[in-house]
């Protein structure tokens, strides 16, 4: 079955416990699309042997 | 000078003439109440106005001064800070009718040290709904810019960016998550300062993203900003993750030369064929004005910057979604429809998805580093064009590619130093021929406050585009 990116969000707001209304579906729908789309342009990098962080650790040094 | 003269000094200026006793604090605080009366109704820079509390405090200020001639630099100094700042016994909004009726019981930080520091606090500032941005019916009104009223003062710290550039507050905090400072200051004629973060404490600062949000200086001037940070920098028990280094004076290196200073032109940024072409030239004279102050400037690459503000979206919204799951779950109808599809959207961004934009941030801090193994400072316009017009701000998007091109592209000149947790700073660096202002962006490695403000002091001294009066702020 393909669901159209509406479909998607709507199915999607219930498995995560959301209300979105019937009327702003269409408005979640184009943001959650452009940013998986935008995103997709990093699957070319290499991200695997990176740890990612919440707080970078400070430097040793003191700045410029 | 005259009652309302008062109100266009600098905030280092303002402290200096009432040492000096020239003028008393109250005299400053009723110039400046005088002037939210007369203007603000149309601004709306501010969502409470703490006109008896100032009062007080400036009579208490008074008092001091017939005893005590040591006093701060920043003694007497009439600020107001974001709503997003718990106050004591006064309301705080975050910019939203889910908290209008919230009133803190404590301080955050910040305000404890701007009150140990002597300022007086005016009042609290707006700011679009919880840090976000596009507000289309803000519960306090449209904060309108000083510089053009059909234009935002920028997101998400509006209400300083319009107390600035017309002059109802002294100096201001705001916050920065992604730019919320530093772009109103861009598109008002203003200083706006992230800080490195970790530099300044988050206690008391309502949440967007925890590991992104960062109190932001928002000034007249650069001296200003230097004063203001050195205020409020710091230690502090109540926000763990505050850095235990020593606050320098960062106001020590204002005035000495930058000549032999490295200064690096992110090309990505700078250019983009988007970017509006009265701010690229701005900045291209920028450059030869800090080449004429004797800085060595080169174009330089970050190549992951162009994609980090869709990086900056699925972190720091994703966050944002997390920290307002109780509202979003309960209460959606007390937020604005752009707030609320923001962070509905943001709720749905799969977990690898997430990943891996924190992983590219992390790639993205090193080509930062990379480029600060070449140049002491990076530069690029704050935003690649001045500030939109509130009708093309807050429209419902029309499509992916709209979102693209309204909501992605922008983020990546102020979110970038954001992700990478480095300081940045935005300088008044002109007008567009419609009388916009336009933002010099200047970013260093972490903890290198002190030449971030030294390049951007050289700067500013060198063109005075800070001297120069928004219209609204000289109406009668």
């Amino acid at each position: 079955m393909t669901w159209s990116k509406v479909e998607r969000v709507r199915e999607l707001a219930r498995l995560v416990g959301i209300t979105i209304a019937e009327d702003e579906l269409g408005e979640v729908a184009d943001r959650v699309d452009s940013l998986l789309r935008e995103l997709e342009k990093l699957a070319a990098l290499d991200l695997a042997p990176i740890q990612p962080v919440t707080v970078f650790p400070e430097e040793t040094d003191h700045g410029a | 000078m005259a009652h309302d003269e008062l109100a266009f000094l600098s905030a280092i200026e303002t402290a200096r003439a009432i040492r000096a006793k020239q003028v008393s604090p109250v005299e400053v605080v009723q110039a400046y109440l005088a002037r939210i009366g007369r203007l603000d109704k149309t601004l709306c820079g501010y969502i409470t106005v703490l006109g008896e509390h100032a009062l007080a405090a400036a009579r208490a200020a008074e008092r001091t001064l017939m005893v005590d001639a040591d006093v701060g630099p920043l003694f007497g100094v009439p600020m107001a800070v974001k709503d997003q700042f718990w106050t004591k016994g006064v309301p705080t909004t975050n910019g939203s009718r889910a908290y209008r009726d919230f009133v803190p019981a404590q301080d955050a930080t910040v305000i404890t040290r701007l009150s140990q520091a002597g300022t007086i606090l005016l009042g609290k500032l707006a700011m679009s709904e919880l840090a976000l941005g596009g507000t289309r019916r803000p519960a306090w009104g449209i904060s309108r810019n000083p510089w053009d009223l059909e234009r935002t003062p920028g997101e998400s710290s509006t209400g300083a960016g319009v107390a600035l550039a017309a002059h109802l507050c002294a100096a201001s905090v705001g916050e920065d998550t992604g730019g919320s400072g530093r772009t109103p200051a861009a598109y008002c004629n203003a200083v706006g300062l992230r800080p490195t973060y970790t530099r300044v404490s988050r206690h008391g600062l309502m949440p967007a993203c925890w590991f992104l949000d960062q109190a932001a200086p928002m000034t007249k001037t650069v001296e200003d900003c230097a004063f203001v940070l050195g205020a409020i920098a710091g230690y502090d028990p109540k926000d763990p993750s505050t850095s235990r280094r020593p606050v320098p004076a960062y106001a020590a290196r204002l005035g000495q030369s930058i000549r032999g200073i490295r200064v690096g032109l992110i090309r990505e940024l700078h250019g983009h064929p988007d970017v509006h072409p009265e701010v690229k030239q701005a900045i291209e004279t920028a450059g030869e004005t800090l080449r004429a102050l004797g800085a060595e400037v080169r174009e330089i690459s970050i190549p992951l910057i162009v994609q980090a503000g869709a990086i900056y979206v699925a972190i720091g919204d994703t966050e944002g979604a997390g920290a307002c799951d109780e509202l979003l779950r309960d209460r959606p109808g007390d937020l604005d429809p752009a707030s609320r599809t923001r962070l509905q959207a943001a709720s749905l961004v799969p977990f690898k998805v997430y990943n891996r934009a924190m992983k590219a941030r992390v790639l993205l801090r090193r080509q930062f580093m990379e480029a600060f193994g070449q140049v002491d400072v990076l530069m690029s316009p704050t935003s690649p064009y001045p500030a939109p017009k509130h009708a093309a701000l807050t429209a419902p998007f029309a499509g992916t590619d709209d979102v693209r091109a309204r909501f992605f592209f922008r983020r990546s000149y102020t979110g970038s130093y954001a992700l990478a947790a480095l300081p940045a700073i935005s300088v008044p660096c002109g007008f567009t021929t419609d009388r916009l202002p336009i933002g010099l962006q200047i970013g260093a490695r972490p903890f290198a406050e002190e030449t971030l403000l030294q390049v951007a002091h050289a700067y500013e001294q060198a063109t005075r585009w800070y001297t120069h009066r928004a219209p609204a702020a000289t109406a009668s």
